[in-house]
């Protein structure tokens, strides 16, 4: 045998334990300088010491020479210190140091920099400048430097630095605002109360259940229909005798039948909005499912239309289907009056809203559920053909089994949307309360910001539990991975009758759909819908100045957000997806909060938390970049996630085993292969910025006011032609968007779609 | 390309992941410039042992030393080791040049040396043309002598393999296993080759490690963990083994009724398991030994396997084939054991 028995074969590769003590204690010392402690110290120091602390105004984009560090220190110990610290920092990467105690010695002076600085800037009360951004993102680069030095955190300093920024960014621009939100709620002028939590709660306007102008009791209507439902539970359980944890359920249905019956006898923003969504929820749902199962099953032509169809809610603004609502169905509308002759309000009011939020949202369903439908194994209803189960019998045992937590999702996801929807209840919500337009009202109309936060906090506990359900409890759940691959086996098509039923309807929708959009363009174009149908194009040339100002303020502000939003959304996904450190589902959880949060909740978020003092950022454009940034990153999070997730982690650590630090590998192995998600994912997120609305209603500001905000305003001010040539125009800029996306990048399938709309 | 060998020794190492206990105290010595495997089944905590090495992992306990460095707290860019990855981990988005040379890259070779240098290594694993080519145009074989080469370009103190081989066919395994074993007797480069494929490491290392749910069974050449396995599990992972219970007294062993003279330096007369190899029970079918049943016979080519029902248990016998032919299913035999095969556990051997 090659290794020779004589050296190897007795016991000799086995260590003693007293050589290895010998070694243990030879010391590792590694002296000479590091140049990354250098460069944050010298950057730290020049930044602080030459950029202004404070600034006199709003207006971000000003010098004051007198409030830069090196004035300041004249006066100001705190800023001496400060200057030191950095100094500190350059020397301690100058020292001949071991490696370990250098990273200590940087922790403390980045943690004593970062604590200085926050006393600085907080202490002052002054709006903050760009000096404070220097210094304290470079103290936190030196904090994260030492603990990657000392070992703390197991990674080079790129990675540590980057979570600590990360960290600060997502707390302030994402967490602090939810704080403001609920500390508005129950702090009315410096003093806690809940009167303004209970006032809004008991208001008629947030929810009534007895009527005292109906002769019925409500209340009792409502008890009467959950016992009732409870008493039919469980009479069902007796007769059926199924096993005995089927009779848990006849209680939650029996209260499920009595909040229904009481939402549905009830008034206020809390009826309308919840019944709303339920209703969006589960047609849109359905709707979705339908389509779903004409996209994988189907052996039409029509089914091509499908793509096309899920991308139309992403590039739209949201209310743009409610304006078409108008046109075609209100009391003027093109169908109600002109063909039918009826002048009518009910398209006025929930209907309308349940009707536009239902085109709008069923291709979110459609997404989700394309996903389930897909990963299905085929294989499965095979089986079950063999052993003998009819095609329905497949439907009801297997294939409706395997989809329920999909449709649970896509359900639960449109229900978020409903909720947060705030374009189509103000513009077809025919003055009926709804909890997102309340907090709009709160704030624009009644200025109480408490009552806005009250209704936001309300909103926002019922998104964020639909999400915490959606992420934890259906997220075990799923049996089928939305990326998994399905087996060999050829999809089952649909029977013939079917396919040609759910074509027919399908076509039919796409009829409505196009028929809704194609009004907002024959609209911007027509002298006065309704009345007066004669080809001008006065609308569109009346755009000139401010229309064309705003859609130019939207898409450079949309643009400017799109690449933050893009990098950091990547840059968290790798951190949470590659990197182990603590706080890292912390730091998950919250940076896909903002997926969460109604817009308007955000919205009034940021007018609450940076409206003055040290963070003051209101009616500047940095606020809306802020706010398309923070809103748009959970989708880019879960695009970059979905990307890194493809790429085999060896690769990674085949880079780092040739002295790649983590820098390197990012950008040449990592970027290269996500290259195309990360361009879709930039795209998806202009597009997303330049559509939006709740966010940044309360954001805006007459010098950086935004498309969507000026179409709304335009249609409630009733020169709905202008509103609509508007929203034409950024409809059309976007399907040329996206198509140039879609030319450049052809691999861009229905995958990418999904992680974008969602 | 010959740097000097330098030995890799961990001193108890133990490394957690929450509350599975991974690899659990383990000391070693990797001798420089040997090859040497970490063997074991799946879970047994090889990989985890060799991504410490790597610097891929960090110990929850104890040090890793290469040479006479400490490099416990070095990230695995700062350990002068390079690894050959189970999927190869060659870089898609690269040609095989760059592939090669992306370490060099980083390490700021000049443009002139790291021509050079790549092309010599991709000589030197025979594959001097495709310098061009991006991974995906190369078949599996030629993909893993690219990742070869690129671990080696950097001339690295340590040469990791991770289960290089189990992407390939049986075939081209075989051919690619004694070209690494070649090449690395020419480098005498120190080496950690993990495998779960016990015949693999047979025919490579220097020194098998046997590891099992995190710990070191046994350390030695592969023809000592053959003739000598120190526990049940060793003789039961390498090759297969017979464990039959038996007891041991004054240079005689019994197998139930049977009793022949064995002698074996350090065995206690008590109760001790017999460990023998299919190749040395002897199937006669008269005469002296341990009396059987043929249950099952498999005419193989170079021997017939029979299993061989026995008062003590099934013992399984690999028999060159006679002139006679097989013995057919249900005859009565006689088993013998070859001394040179035997080898007694005692009771400690777990």
């Amino acid at each position: 045998m090659r290794g020779g028995r004589g050296r190897y074969g007795s016991g000799l590769p086995v260590l003693r334990r007293g050589s290895m003590a010998r070694v243990l204690t030879a010391p590792a010392v590694r002296p000479g300088l590091n140049s990354t402690l250098l460069a944050w110290g010298a950057l730290t120091f020049l930044g602080a010491v030459s950029l202004p602390w404070a600034r006199p105004g709003r207006e971000l984009f000003t010098f004051s020479p007198e409030a830069t560090g090196a004035a300041l220190a004249r006066t100001s110990p705190l800023m001496g210190a400060i200057l030191l610290t950095a100094l500190l920092v350059a020397a301690a990467g100058l020292v001949p140091w071991a490696t370990a105690s250098r990273g200590r010695a940087a922790i403390v002076l980045g943690a004593l920099g970062t604590v200085l600085v926050a006393v600085r800037l907080f202490g002052t009360g002054q709006p903050f400048s760009w000096g404070v951004a220097a210094a304290a993102l470079g103290f936190l680069a030196v904090l994260g430097t030492g603990l990657a030095l000392a070992g703390v955190l197991r990674t080079d300093a790129f990675i540590a630095g980057s979570i600590l920024w990360v960290a600060v960014f997502v707390a302030i621009f994402i967490l602090y605002p939810l704080w403001t939100v609920l500390e508005a709620s129950v702090v009315v002028r410096g003093r806690f109360t809940f009167d303004v939590v209970r006032e809004t709660l008991r208001s008629p306007a947030f929810f009534l259940l007895n009527n005292p102008a109906t002769p019925r009791n409500e209340t009792a209507v409502a008890l009467a229909a959950g016992g009732i439902v409870t008493a039919v539970g469980l009479l069902l359980q007796a007769v059926q005798r199924r096993p005995a944890r089927g009779w848990l359920w006849a209680l939650p249905a029996g209260v499920g039948g009595f909040v229904l019956t009481a939402l549905y006898l009830g008034f206020g923003a809390l009826r309308n909005s919840v019944l709303l969504a339920i209703v969006v929820g589960v047609i849109a749902t359905a709707l979705g499912f339908l389509f779903a199962l004409l996209g994988e099953r189907s052996r039409l032509r029509t089914r091509r239309l499908l793509g096309p169809l899920s991308i139309l809610p992403i590039i739209t603004p949201p209310f743009v289907l409610g304006l078409a609502m108008i046109y075609m169905f209100g009391r003027r509308g093109f169908v109600t009056y002109q063909l039918l002759g009826i002048s009518t309000n009910a398209f006025f009011g929930p209907l309308g809203v349940a009707v536009a939020q239902i085109l709008a949202y069923a291709p979110i369903a459609y997404l989700v559920l394309q996903g389930v439908v897909q990963s299905m194994d085929a294989a499965l209803e095979e089986a079950a053909e063999t052993l003998g189960a009819s095609r329905w019998h497949v439907l009801r045992t297997v294939i409706w089994p395997l989809a329920r937590p999909g449709v649970a999702n896509a359900f639960l996801l449109v229900a978020i949307e409903s909720l947060a929807d705030f374009g189509n209840p103000i513009i077809v919500g025919g003055g009926k309360p709804f909890l997102a337009t309340e907090v709009f009202f709160a704030i624009i109309g009644r200025f109480n910001p408490s009552e806005a936060a009250v209704y936001g906090v309300v909103l926002l506990a019922m998104t964020l539990s639909i999400f915490l359900v959606q992420r934890y409890w259906l997220g075990r759940r799923s049996y089928v991975t939305v990326t998994g691959k399905p087996s060999g086996a050829k999809a089952r098509p649909l029977p013939p009758a079917l396919d040609y039923a759910v074509s027919a309807f399908f076509l039919g929708w796409m009829v409505l759909i196009v028929a809704l959009y194609g009004s907002v363009f024959v609209g911007s174009v027509t002298k006065l819908w309704g009345f007066d149908y004669t080809f001008t194009l006065e609308h569109l040339r009346s755009l000139s100045p401010t229309g064309w100002k705003v859609f130019w303020t939207s898409t450079k502000l949309s643009a400017y957000a799109a690449i933050p939003s893009t990098l950091l959304g990547f840059l968290i996904g790798y951190l949470v997806t590659r990197m182990e450190f603590p706080g890292r589902s912390a730091l998950e959880f919250s940076s896909m909060l903002s997926f969460a949060v109604p817009g308007t909740v955000m919205g009034i978020g940021y007018i609450l938390a940076f409206n003055q003092g040290a963070l003051l950022l209101t009616g500047t454009s940095a606020i809306l970049i802020m706010a398309f940034v923070f809103r748009n990153m959970p989708v880019a999070i879960r695009a970059g996630v979905a990307a890194i997730h493809q790429i085999d982690r060896s690769l990674e650590e085949a880079s780092t085993m040739l002295r790649a630090n983590s820098l390197t590998t990012l950008r040449r192995i990592v970027m290269p292969l996500v290259r195309s998600a990360l361009l879709s994912g930039l795209v998806f997120a202009f597009v997303r910025a330049i559509t939006a609305v709740s966010q940044v209603i309360f954001l805006i500001s007459p010098q950086h006011s935004l498309a969507t905000t000026q179409i709304l305003t335009y249609i409630e001010y009733g020169s709905q032609g202008r509103g609509a040539a508007l929203a034409s125009l950024l409809t059309v800029f976007m399907i040329v968007v996206i198509a140039a996306l879609y030319a450049v990048n052809r691999r861009l399938g229905a995958e990418t779609r999904r992680e974008m709309a969602l | 390309m010959r740097t000097p060998a330098v030995p890799v020794r961990l001193g108890g190492v133990t490394k957690r992941f929450g509350a599975v206990l991974a690899v659990d105290d383990v000391t070693l010595e990797i001798p420089a410039g040997l090859l040497v495997t970490l063997l074991g089944p799946s879970g047994c905590g090889k990989t985890t042992t060799l991504r410490m090495v790597a610097g891929l992992e960090h110990p929850t306990n104890g040090r890793v030393f290469i040479g006479d460095e400490d490099v416990t707290p070095l990230p695995a860019s700062n350990r002068s080791v390079t690894m050959v990855f189970q999927s190869y981990a060659l870089f898609p988005h690269l040609t095989v040049f760059e592939n090669v040379a992306y370490g060099l890259r980083i390490a700021k070779v000049p443009e002139r040396a790291l021509r050079e240098q790549v092309g010599a290594v991709l000589e030197l694993v025979g594959l001097p043309q495709v310098g061009e080519r991006y991974p995906a145009q190369l078949s599996g074989g030629q993909q893993q002598r690219v990742a070869l080469a690129r671990a080696l370009v950097m001339k690295p103190k340590v040469l990791l393999f991770d289960e290089p081989l189990s992407n390939l066919d049986a075939k081209l395994r075989k051919r690619v296993r004694a070209e690494i074993r070649d090449l690395q007797q020419r480098l005498g480069i120190t080496t950690i080759y993990v495998t779960h494929d016990q015949a693999e490491a047979l025919a490579l290392s220097d020194v098998i490690v046997v590891m099992n749910l995190g710990r070191v069974e046994q350390v030695g050449s592969p023809f000592d963990l053959y003739r000598k396995p120190a526990t049940r599990f060793v003789a039961d992972f390498i090759g297969e083994a017979n464990l039959l219970p038996g007891r041991y007294a004054e240079g005689m062993v019994t197998v139930g009724p049977y009793t022949f003279a064995f002698r074996q330096d350090g065995v206690h007369a008590g109760p001790v398991t017999v460990v023998a190899r299919p190749e040395t029970v002897q199937v006669a079918t008269a005469g002296q030994g341990l009396p059987g049943t043929v249950r099952s016979a498999f005419f193989m080519g170079t021997t017939i396997d029979y299993l061989i029902e026995t008062p003590i248990g099934e013992v399984s016998a690999s028999a060159p084939p006679r002139v006679t032919g097989m013995l057919p299913v249900g005859s009565d035999v006689r088993l013998q054991f070859a001394e040179a095969g035997l080898y007694l556990l005692t009771e400690d051997g777990r």
